[in-house]
């Protein structure tokens, strides 16, 4: 099946791409934490965790991505018991919402890696069902798929994440296409229950919405998003210069090396190294869509596509937050912020992506 | 396949999100260049604001030396612990807990608040001082820490009696709380709490002093202990000390933080600094401007903890205060306490007052106001030498010499000599006889020899009359009834006298019933008393024995000692009023001449050289005439003119509803003297005054002896 694996199929551009951010983050995390001493090995930390990812990368690209098809149903199924136990079990981490278990001391969030289950698990349904898809049972059978976990992540309550989930999973379904009028008839249904979702709201979502609608009203609360515009408005054209962003150095930016890594890049760097940033990001989505458009089979198609919503929507709702143009929440900037779960996911995601690339279209002409 | 793109999303969804990939792209570059570009510069400047503090640097106060170089004020090195209200954590309403109040009985347990006992005295005595009373025992008592209270007599004011008594100073008590002893840490939190409630509505970032007075030492301690409490600061502020402690107290003053009620006021006057001490009385109040100096200011770059970085751009450097050199001579003042202080034991006064004052320019040489206290207790621990200063009856805060009201008795019969001689009612040749007391027919009886109003003199009750005298005799002897028919004229021998009016005019003229303008703050001053005055207040016309009264100092005149001094000197220099001034010059810190002492002539009194030298005549004879009342302050090396007083006063006791009198029911009595010497050219006048003290010849005249030999032998020897 994976016999005469060329080496010249893998997206190499991507690959290079994805590299430089990393290195790139690895300097802007070193400029957001060198003058604080309890931070200040974080670029070598996130060095380490750039080595993991790429093996792990380089190992999830010669998986064979097909495989994932007879994985998929029992990891949904594992991921929703999780879900289950952290409705039941989970710990708060002091936060107000339980979305934490405590295995053995360690503290694992189900969903960071559940997105990927989630990506693969509505790949392999989708395409599985693909001829059967323009019925509605199959297509209610997606949604129901979707919204069980949706529900307990709403509830624990995580909203960004969620949304997140929705956004991937509703994109999904679309790019495997279903038929106009299944369409509008759930954009109706979806409209018909916003009052209810409004009711729902918890109240630190409710707060976090208003501090963005109404910043002069949460003065405390609207701080670090004021000290963010502050930082990016510093910047200008060509920035204050790298380790030289004084909303950085002298800390009004606050959790600069992860949610705010984006103002510490405007802010030193200017407008030109913020475009420089956005573009390569954008690339990598890019890139991600031309290798869906070149999979093989609709599973690979959908993955690549899944992996592109997810590294998309998280370019989306960190760079607006950081430019004030959504809420904020907690999402990092994938590649460049600090964090090892997060490197390592978005490596993997590239890895599954380039999986599907190394085994493209091409076969079918041999 | 490419038919079912047609008929389902797939096909047009992956088309649509490339559009979005280039809508979200668009929009963030669009909304970067907005920021960053159109709007940089303001964000640019508000970075700047976030990373730059313009920090205030003290001025070094200027000092004050006594007229001889001697110093009397200097700057000692001290640290002081405060806490910045906008770096304290913030309260969130949504928690339990209070997380400032947590934070600051941190800082307090930090610098020991809960385990030294002076400590905590000296943080509640801080807060006292900065809060005022009624605010700490309201903060105090709502932490639920029982306060202990004790009574202190609380502001004077002038009490008219209902029976038509001589108005009189009552100080109304008032509650304070105890500050001797120490508070626990909850009531400590709650003061801090107000302190930096109060502190906010300024200046956020102004530190608000929690503890002083600290050492080097333990200064550091602190700072290094408080890295973790981003709140607190720990700055060098300078303490005011006192070389000479309760000698020249009243005149010095001391320092302290703001009053809250004139608070407004240091902030329109360019105070930034809500924390900065200030004089509060005495010359440090009266020259606050000149002493402080002008802080210098310099531009810092700090972190988000207030942190300093580094210093940016130009610094501005503070102008030292400038110095004062004052006309008070220290060994005088210190000789003119030693010799009240000394006289008012024996005499068992509570209260005693010497002035001292160049006649010809109007320098105040010494000024002596006992009891008197040690302001360094403001500047130090204040604790139970404050409460015992607070609760002391005699209060001795006040400087009576500017504060206190009293009748002059003889001392103020120049006044109406020489009134009668400019106006011409009695010349140096006129002679009045003295042959024992005279009468007032009652105005309501007037036939009825028994109501009659019987005026006396001193010397009657030891059985003397005096004869016929005249002015000047009049003045040596202090004869009462020369005075009386002067003053009030007297019907059975058609003596026309001065007369309600002119007695009143000329009183004024001699600085009366207005301030003296002496450079010191807290003065006071009666008003003239006139037939006007007299009918608004008592409802009753100004009679013929309200201007004998007046004419020899009682009834209803009154005057503080630095007016019957200023009066006296004008006797002596021959007619002018000088404003008393304290300070002589003011010096930069490199010594440069700022400005220079200049008498101030208030105004000529207007009489002629050749009638004020029969009023001194009147002073010489008083010393040094056989038989003169002050023939005790005769001095051997040098010529002193003088004259006593005796001035009975009414301290009104409500139980007998009258004043306080003797077994033989003679009212209590003041002692005044006033001298000036020498007599041909005058360099000191001198006013003694102490309070239920006897009889001016026997206790104010050995004081002033004792001054004036040791001014003519060691300060001006002859």
């Amino acid at each position: 099946m994976n016999q005469r694996l060329n080496w010249r199929d893998v997206d190499w551009l991507l690959l290079l791409v994805v590299l430089i951010l990393v290195a790139f983050g690895i300097t802007m995390v070193y400029s957001a934490t060198f003058t604080t001493e309890d931070l200040s090995d974080y670029w070598l930390r996130q060095l380490v965790f750039a080595l993991i990812g790429l093996t792990g990368l380089v190992i999830m690209a010669l998986f064979d991505y097909r495989h994932l098809e007879l994985l998929a149903p029992p990891s949904f199924i594992l991921f929703v018991m999780l879900l289950v136990a952290v409705f039941l079990f989970g710990d708060t981490q002091g936060t107000g919402s339980q979305r934490w278990l405590n295995i053995g001391g360690t503290l694992v969030q189900p969903t960071e890696a559940g997105k990927f289950l989630m990506i693969v698990f509505m790949a392999w349904y989708l395409s599985w069902f693909q001829d059967r898809m323009h019925r509605l049972p199959y297509l209610i059978g997606a949604l129901a798929l979707l919204l069980g976990p949706l529900a307990l992540i709403y509830l624990q309550p995580d909203l960004g994440m969620a949304v997140t989930y929705a956004f991937i999973g509703g994109m999904l379904i679309l790019v495997s296409g279903i038929r106009y009028w299944q369409l509008f008839m759930l954009t109706g249904s979806a409209l018909a229950t916003v009052p209810f979702f409004l009711g729902t709201l918890q109240g630190y979502m409710l707060e976090r919405l208003d501090v963005f609608f109404n910043p002069e009203a949460n003065q405390d609360a609207a701080f670090n998003i004021n000290q963010a515009l502050i930082a990016i408005g510093a910047g200008g054209w060509m920035g204050r210069g790298w380790a030289h962003g004084s909303q950085n150095q002298l800390h009004f930016l606050r959790v600069r090396h992860t949610d705010f890594i984006f103002s510490v890049i405007s802010e030193e760097l200017g407008w030109i190294g913020a475009m420089l940033a956005l573009m390569l990001l954008f690339f990598v989505v890019w890139r991600l869509l031309r290798i869906a458009d070149m999979a093989r089979d609709h599973f690979g198609r959908l993955l690549a596509v899944g992996v592109a919503g997810l590294v998309f929507f998280q370019i989306v709702v960190n760079v607006g937050m950081n430019l004030s143009l959504v809420p904020v929440t907690g999402l990092t900037l994938p590649f460049i912020s600090y964090g090892g779960s997060s490197l390592v996911s978005m490596m993997l995601a590239i890895g599954l992506a380039q999986s599907v690339a190394m085994r493209h279209r091409k076969i079918e002409f041999q | 396949m490419f038919e079912q793109k047609i008929r389902d999303t797939s096909g047009i969804s992956m088309f649509l999100f490339r559009a979005a990939l280039f809508l979200a792209f668009l929009l963030m570059a669009g909304r970067l260049y907005q920021l960053q570009i159109v709007q940089g510069d303001s964000y640019r400047a508000r970075a700047d604001d976030n990373r730059f503090t313009l920090i205030e640097m003290p001025a070094p106060r200027g000092v004050i030396y006594d007229r001889s170089g001697e110093i009397l004020t200097r700057n000692r090195p001290s640290f002081e612990i405060g806490v910045v209200p906008e770096d304290l954590p913030y309260n969130d309403p949504a928690t339990e807990e209070d997380e400032e109040a947590l934070e600051i009985a941190r800082v307090l347990r930090l610098v020991g608040a809960d385990t030294d006992e002076e400590t905590a005295l000296r943080i509640a005595e801080l807060l006292f001082l900065r809060l005022g009373r009624v605010d700490y025992a309201r903060t105090v008592g709502e932490a639920g820490v029982q306060l202990t209270y004790i009574t202190v007599p609380g502001p004077v004011q002038l009490v008219i009696p209902e029976d038509g008594g001589p108005p009189r100073e009552e100080a109304q008590p008032v509650l304070a709380p105890d500050i001797s002893e120490p508070l626990p840490l909850p009531g400590l939190v709650a003061l801090v709490q107000r302190a930096v409630a109060i502190g906010r509505q300024g200046s956020a970032s102004q530190p608000v002093p929690i503890l002083d007075l600290l050492d080097r030492d333990k200064a550091f301690a602190v700072a290094e202990e408080a890295y973790q409490l981003p709140s607190v600061r720990v700055e060098e502020v300078p303490v005011r000390e006192y070389v000479t402690g309760d000698l020249m107290s009243h005149i010095l003053g001391f320092m302290g933080p703001i009053p809250a009620a004139a608070a407004q006021d240091y902030r329109e006057r360019g105070y930034t600094n809500p924390n900065e001490k200030v004089g509060l009385n005495g010359l440090e109040f009266t020259y606050q401007r000149e002493l402080r100096g002008i802080p210098g200011y310099k531009n810092i770059e700090v972190d988000i903890l207030g942190r300093e970085m580094r210093t940016v751009g130009e610094v501005a450097e503070p102008v030292p205060g400038l110095n004062l050199i004052l006309n008070i001579d220290r060994r005088l003042q210190q000789v003119m306490q030693d010799e009240l202080e000394a006289m008012m034991e024996q005499q068992e006064a509570p209260w005693g007052v010497v002035v001292a004052m160049d006649p010809q320019t109007g320098a105040v040489l010494g000024m002596v106001s006992l009891p008197s206290y040690n302001n360094n207790i403001f500047a130090e621990r204040i604790g139970e030498d404050y409460m015992e200063l607070e609760a002391d009856e005699r209060r001795p805060l006040i400087n009576y010499a500017i504060g206190g009201l009293y009748p002059p008795g003889s001392v103020f019969k120049m006044v109406p000599a020489a009134a009668a001689l400019s106006e011409g009612v009695i010349n140096r040749s006129t002679t009045i006889v003295d042959a024992g007391p005279i009468y007032l027919p009652n105005r309501y009886a007037p036939n009825n020899p028994e109501l009659a109003q019987e005026f006396v003199s001193w010397n009657h009750k030891l059985g003397i009359v005096h004869g016929a005298i005249n002015v000047v005799e009049a003045l040596a002897l202090s004869n009462d009834i020369f005075f009386y028919i002067i003053g009030g004229g007297y019907p059975p021998t058609q003596f026309q006298g001065l007369g309600q009016a002119k007695l009143s005019e000329w009183t004024a003229r001699f600085g009366f019933g207005e301030l003296t303008g002496v450079d010191l703050p807290g003065e006071v001053s009666a008003i003239v008393p006139n037939d006007q005055w007299k009918r608004q207040l008592y409802a009753e016309s100004w009679t013929t024995g309200d201007s004998y009264n007046m004419a020899i100092g009682q009834g209803y005149v009154l005057a503080t000692p630095l007016q019957v001094l200023v009066s006296t000197a004008a006797v002596a220099n021959g007619g002018t009023i000088y404003r008393p001034q304290i300070v002589r010059q003011i010096v930069d810190a490199s010594g440069g001449l700022q400005r220079d002492f200049e008498p101030i002539a208030v105004r000529d009194v207007g009489v002629d050289a050749d009638l004020m030298e029969l009023v001194q005549q009147g002073m010489w004879s008083a010393v040094n005439a056989p038989g003169g009342t002050a023939y005790g302050a005769k001095l051997d090396n040098v010529v002193v003119a003088g004259k006593t007083g005796t001035a009975e006063f009414c301290e009104y006791i409500p139980e007998e509803e009258d004043c306080r009198r003797d077994e033989k029911g003679f009212l209590p009595f003041h002692g005044w003297f006033v001298s000036y010497a020498p007599y041909d050219d005058p360099e000191i006048a001198l006013a003694v005054f102490l309070y239920d003290g006897g009889e001016g010849s026997e206790v104010a005249v050995p004081v002033a002896r004792g001054i004036l030999e040791y001014y003519f032998s060691e300060i001006s020897p002859r």
